[in-house]
């Protein structure tokens, strides 16, 4: 009753507010204020939906990976903690809050608290440049695929940071393994996408992508296969994934550098890990396989949806305000028609209709103007075709050695790399003089 | 060390996908039950014949047999069926060990209260061998005993559990629930009163104050002597300008806290059959 | 050795507390020359723990690794962490229940582990085993040679990296497993051999399930071992690790596969027959390189040939009692007996002595894999740390025999 007493306050504060024009008012000085075109402003809006994009990424990676594994393994996988299972990523994000939370004895504390941290904004920063869609993309640098390179590295000191503060010779094993790791595959991985860069003319995500519009047959594959074999499997070992996860091998050393981390902060590592698994998916999609465009020219015309960089502000509206008002004011009219259900399951009854309706208007807009949509839809299967890759190739596959894997970057990839670099200059001399 | 992606790699990774669309054998308990052979061992149970009746007879093979010996047996016979308790000796034993009297339902002998855990059970133990031991008839025996003592001692309830079998707790259990079964023994005299609201509004409020401050005791009480017992009387409907109220069931017509008072008076001081 | 390590219930030692007394080095003076080689630090080097709580040891077994950056030094396995006190438990049960304890030697091959007591003590007993139990016995062995091996390989996988052929060996391995339940009554300790037989006779169940599994053990094999055989960085993992030659592994006493694939056709179900092996035709499969991958291929051919035995013995079986006539308390002659099996680890013995009464003097259990796990301390140093689970994996260890 006090409850219902209060929202009917609210909302005859809103009717009053509204018909005074006061909260229109601040709402126009709101929306002012974000859509002005000042780059803090920008900037802090693409970088919360940003962050925030990056959850529910992690989330569907992981239930992924524990399903599909499943099914190559002849089982299912979770299936009773929602429907399908779907809910076993955020029972496992529960549970990793809900672990203790301790630094062990002798460790370099601020590094130790620091080091997820650092990992994981390095994977995180990197989504500013990956276009999504026509448009839908954070910040479009003209060296967008050298600020990419620039900030993955960052991933590396983070491990770093962890093997060396844990204090344990097992940590600083397994962060040694994954320094020599990843810095030695970054050199084929940033090589063999210079034949890329070459043949789009611009280190400009979203150029690249545009420079293979058309039809599959102009997607860079096609001209570059060499590397793309290359850069896939340089990707594979700079995300950490089996046949290359010397640095999480669970049975050798335990749990490599991440053996002290328990709670939130091992959370942290994983889940920067299986950012990093779709930022690399992004990455050799938008290079190779033509980002967002479709593999056939699509009939209706190809226009640019919204200014550049207004990613940020679409994404945090359709994502927290709109929702959660929307939801509510469905919401209170049934919770107070059939006054024995319980408020909460009014709230999702009301959000659940608000969505439909949102879905439907959203659906309307954009069938005249498709090409967003579609962009977005084409850039995710692709990218979600590579994630499956990728952990089709964990279900598989056992782990190389160390001396193995060194081996390989140093004496195979890099000399492809480089042959590969040399081949398409050479074709770019002959084709276009 | 060299290596080079090939053929097998790619063959393997075309089993699992493969292996992706297949049937699975996860066997969904508790939906789907695997099936377990007939001579699976994993389940400890006592079989039954097809007639209802215990197979074991408590020969102690099974015991014999067992390697680091966590099988132990009992029986009380209890006309024609034993009681067979197996398990961990300690747990299980027929020994009258407290645990053991404890986990087997059966109430604990305690030598501090010894001496207010005597009563004479000849007659309940012809009772007893009457009904045949039978725990279906509880609630005859019970009522046998209240006719042989006047109420059930703690004692009784103690013996009848001892000799049929029957749980402790359930003995006393049935006992408390049933309304004319009394666990105490009664007062000399019970004075009844309705609470109805038409008696109130004839002076039932103050009959009944009258009456409490009289004799001491709240409603529902006894008097310490077990002279006199204050209970709530059922409301009959036919006040006829009184409150009701009954002494040893014989309405007491055209009652007033005077006369309450006069009533009360009359009654402290009898003390009732039995109490020592 | 120099350093005063200060003991750890002093107050003091939070505040100033030099790493090394994290080491594993123990903090008394070396007391022979193994312990002064092994615990002496050359500079650069460290020694690891790969502890009882380890997901890839096979069990609880601490290996003390010397490595010198990722290269093995040297290696010092630590036992006894399974310990159970089998064999002194064992003295004060009767020679029945004495079976019961040795199920759990090595959990995984259970029925060899019961069956070489079972004909130890039959020898003191001078007691003839009815045909048909022989027969039942050979067959129900056979299978739990193919569940270990199919568990074998499994496990080695798992230990490179590879998470799903466990779960294909587990689902095999269930197969063969719900088909011993059907005769044994149990899914892993079957207590299932008697002296003088085996517990119960064969039945419908176990027959038609059997017969369903007949039908595609093979085809199942090949596809269960595709993922692995031509794999190119399972064989870059294994080819060549741990090369063992004739001669050690003869002078370490090593028996089963692992002797096997070093060259040395050694097997005792052809070197001292027992039971009704004598009338089986099986080949004896060997390999020359002496290593990992060599151990896991010839593992798989002695799955193969399992099945071939179990084909002849199904169409050879006897009529007759399944268990000999026996008083419930047995009192044996005294003298001693011995008695060697071939379990899918090796040569898997029990030495009984007697004394007359119905408790056995002394019981003691010679087990393949405490053998074989010596070979791990001349074999791994030089190879990295990732191979020292492999070689271990390649040797199949179970913890449970090594321990008793």
């Amino acid at each position: 009753m006090p409850l219902l007493g209060t929202l009917v306050l609210l909302f005859l504060v809103l009717m009053l507010g509204v018909g005074t024009g006061v909260i229109p008012g601040i709402v126009i000085w709101i929306g002012g204020v974000l859509l002005a075109n000042i780059a803090i402003v920008r900037f802090v809006v693409a970088a919360t939906a940003v962050l925030l994009f990056t959850i529910p990424t992690a989330f569907v990676i992981i239930f992924l990976e524990l399903k599909v594994i499943a099914f190559m393994n002849l089982r299912i996988g979770p299936n009773r903690v929602g429907p399908w299972g779907t809910l076993a990523s955020v029972v496992h994000g529960l549970k990793v809050l809900s672990k203790e939370d301790f630094t062990p004895t002798g460790a370099d504390v601020t590094v130790f608290t620091l080091a997820p941290v650092v990992t994981f904004v390095g994977s995180v920063m990197a989504f500013m440049v990956l276009p999504f869609g026509p448009g839908l993309f954070g910040v479009d640098f003209n060296v967008g695929l050298l600020y990419f390179f620039g900030v993955g590295g960052l991933g590396v000191v983070g491990l770093l940071m962890a093997g060396w503060s844990s204090f344990n010779k097992y940590s600083l094993l397994g962060g040694l393994r994954s320094a020599a790791q990843m810095v030695s595959y970054e050199i084929p991985l940033t090589l063999s996408v210079v034949g890329v860069i070459m043949l789009a003319g611009t280190m400009s995500l979203n150029g690249i992508v545009q420079a293979q519009s058309g039809s599959f047959l102009d997607w860079f594959v096609v001209r570059q296969p060499l590397a793309f074999l290359v850069f896939f499997i340089a990707a594979t070992a700079e995300a950490n994934r089996t046949p290359f996860d010397l640095t999480e091998a669970d049975s050798e050393i335990v749990a490599g550098f991440a053996t002290e981390y328990s709670g939130m902060r091992f959370g942290f590592f994983f889940f920067a890990e299986y950012v990093n698994v779709f930022l690399l998916s992004g990455l050799a999609v938008v290079l190779f396989f033509g980002g967002w465009t479709a593999p056939v020219p699509w009939p209706w015309p190809v226009h640019v949806l919204l200014a550049p960089g207004e990613l940020g502000l679409a994404l945090l509206a359709l994502v927290i305000v709109v929702p959660v008002v929307g939801s509510a004011l469905f919401a209170l009219p049934l919770w107070m028609l059939r006054s024995e259900w319980p408020f909460w399951r009014a709230w999702i009854l009301g959000l659940g209709l608000f969505s439909a309706l949102a879905v439907g208007a959203l659906g309307i807009y954009l069938l005249i103007n498709l090409d967003a949509l579609l962009g977005i839809v084409w850039f995710f299967a692709k990218a979600y075709v590579f994630v499956f890759t990728f952990v089709w190739m964990r279900a598989t596959l056992p782990r190389v050695r160390i001396d193995q894997l060194m081996g390989l970057a140093w004496k195979w990839l890099l000399p492809a790399a480089l042959v590969n670099l040399f081949l398409t200059a050479l074709a770019i001399l002959v084709v276009h003089p | 060390m060299s290596f080079v992606p090939g053929i097998g790699i790619v063959k393997g990774m075309a089993l699992t996908l493969r292996r992706f669309f297949e049937p699975k054998v996860t066997v969904q308990y508790p939906e789907q039950v695997p099936e377990i052979p007939p001579r699976h061992r994993g389940r400890l149970q006592l079989l039954y014949d097809e007639y209802g009746a215990l197979k074991c007879e408590t020969c102690f093979q099974c015991a014999m047999a067992c390697p680091i010996e966590c099988i132990d047996m009992g029986g009380t016979d209890t006309k024609d069926r034993f009681h067979v308790h197996w398990g961990a000796a300690e747990q299980y034993a027929e020994r009258r060990e407290e645990q053991a009297l404890r986990r087997s339902g059966r109430p604990v002998p305690d030598p501090n209260f010894a001496a207010f855990d005597r009563a004479d059970t000849t007659r309940l133990d012809a009772l007893l061998e009457q009904e045949e031991h039978d725990p279906r008839r509880l609630l005859p025996i019970l009522e046998g005993t209240q006719e042989i003592y006047g109420y059930i001692p703690v004692a009784a309830v103690k013996h009848i559990s001892t000799a049929t079998g029957i749980w402790y707790a359930e003995v006393y259990g049935t006992a408390s629930f049933y309304g004319q079964l009394r666990l105490e023994l009664p007062a000399a005299h019970r004075l009844g009163i309705c609470r109805c609201p038409s008696c109130s509004l004839f002076g039932g409020g103050a009959v009944r104050a009258a009456f409490e401050d009289e004799l001491g005791v709240p409603l529902g009480g006894t008097t310490p002597d077990g002279s006199v017992a204050l209970a709530t009387d059922d409301c009959h409907g036919e006040n006829a300008g009184t409150p009701w109220v009954t002494l040893d069931g014989r309405p007491q017509r055209d009652m007033t806290a005077a006369g309450a008072v006069r009533l009360a008076q009359s009654l402290a001081g009898h003390a009732p059959a039995g109490r020592a | 050795m120099a350093t005063r390590i200060p003991s750890l219930d002093d107050p003091r030692v939070l505040v100033s507390t030099p790493a090394t007394i994290y080491d594993a080095i123990p903090p008394y003076a070396p007391r022979t020359e193994r312990e002064a080689e092994f615990y002496g630090l050359r500079d650069g080097e460290m020694l690891v723990n790969m502890g009882p709580q380890h997901p890839s040891t096979h069990g609880v077994l601490r290996l003390v690794v010397k490595i010198d950056g990722e290269r093995v030094v040297d290696l010092d396995p630590v036992l006894g962490y399974l310990h159970r006190g089998i064999e002194k438990l064992s003295e004060n049960a009767d020679y029945h229940h004495a079976i019961c304890y040795t199920d759990p030697l090595e959990y995984v091959s259970s029925l060899f582990n019961e069956l070489a007591p079972v004909m130890a003590f039959e020898q003191l007993l001078d007691l003839r085993v009815p045909r048909r139990a022989e027969y039942i016995r050979v067959l129900s062995c056979e299978l739990n040679r193919i569940a270990s091996h199919a568990l074998f390989i499994g496990w080695m996988a798992l230990d490179l990296g590879g998470i799903t052929p466990i779960l294909y060996s587990f689902i095999e391995r269930d197969e063969i497993v719900e088909m011993l339940a059907a005769l044994t009554g149990q899914r892993m300790l079957f207590n299932y051999m008697r002296i003088g037989g085996v517990n119960g006779d064969l039945n419908h169940e176990f027959l038609s399930r059997l017969g369903d599994w007949m039908g595609h053990a093979l085809a199942q094999v090949e596809a269960d071992t595709a993922l692995l055989n031509q794999n190119e960085i399972f064989v870059r993992r294994t080819r060549g690790l741990g090369r063992m030659d004739r001669q050690t592994a003869i002078g370490f006493g090593m028996s089963g596969p692992n002797i096997r694939a070093c060259g040395v056709p050694y097997d005792v179900r052809r070197a001292h027959p027992y039971s009704v092996y004598p009338e089986l035709e099986f080949e004896i499969p060997t390999r020359e390189e002496g290593d990992s991958y060599a151990r896991y291929l010839l593992r798989i051919d002695e799955i193969k040939q399992s099945i071939h035995i179990i084909d002849q013995v199904l169409h050879r079986m006897p009529d007759g009692p399944v268990m000999a006539q026996l008083p419930r308390r047995i009192t044996p002659r005294p003298g001693r007996a011995w008695a060697a099996v071939e379990s899918p680890r090796g040569q898997y013995g029990c030495f009984a002595i007697s004394d007359g009464t119905d408790q056995p003097y002394r019981f003691r259990i010679h087990d393949p894999s405490f053998v074989n796990l010596q070979a791990v301390v001349p074999l791994m140093p030089g190879n990295l740390l990732a191979d020292t689970m492999a070689v271990m994996a390649s040797l199949d260890p179970v913890m449970g025999g090594i321990d008793k």
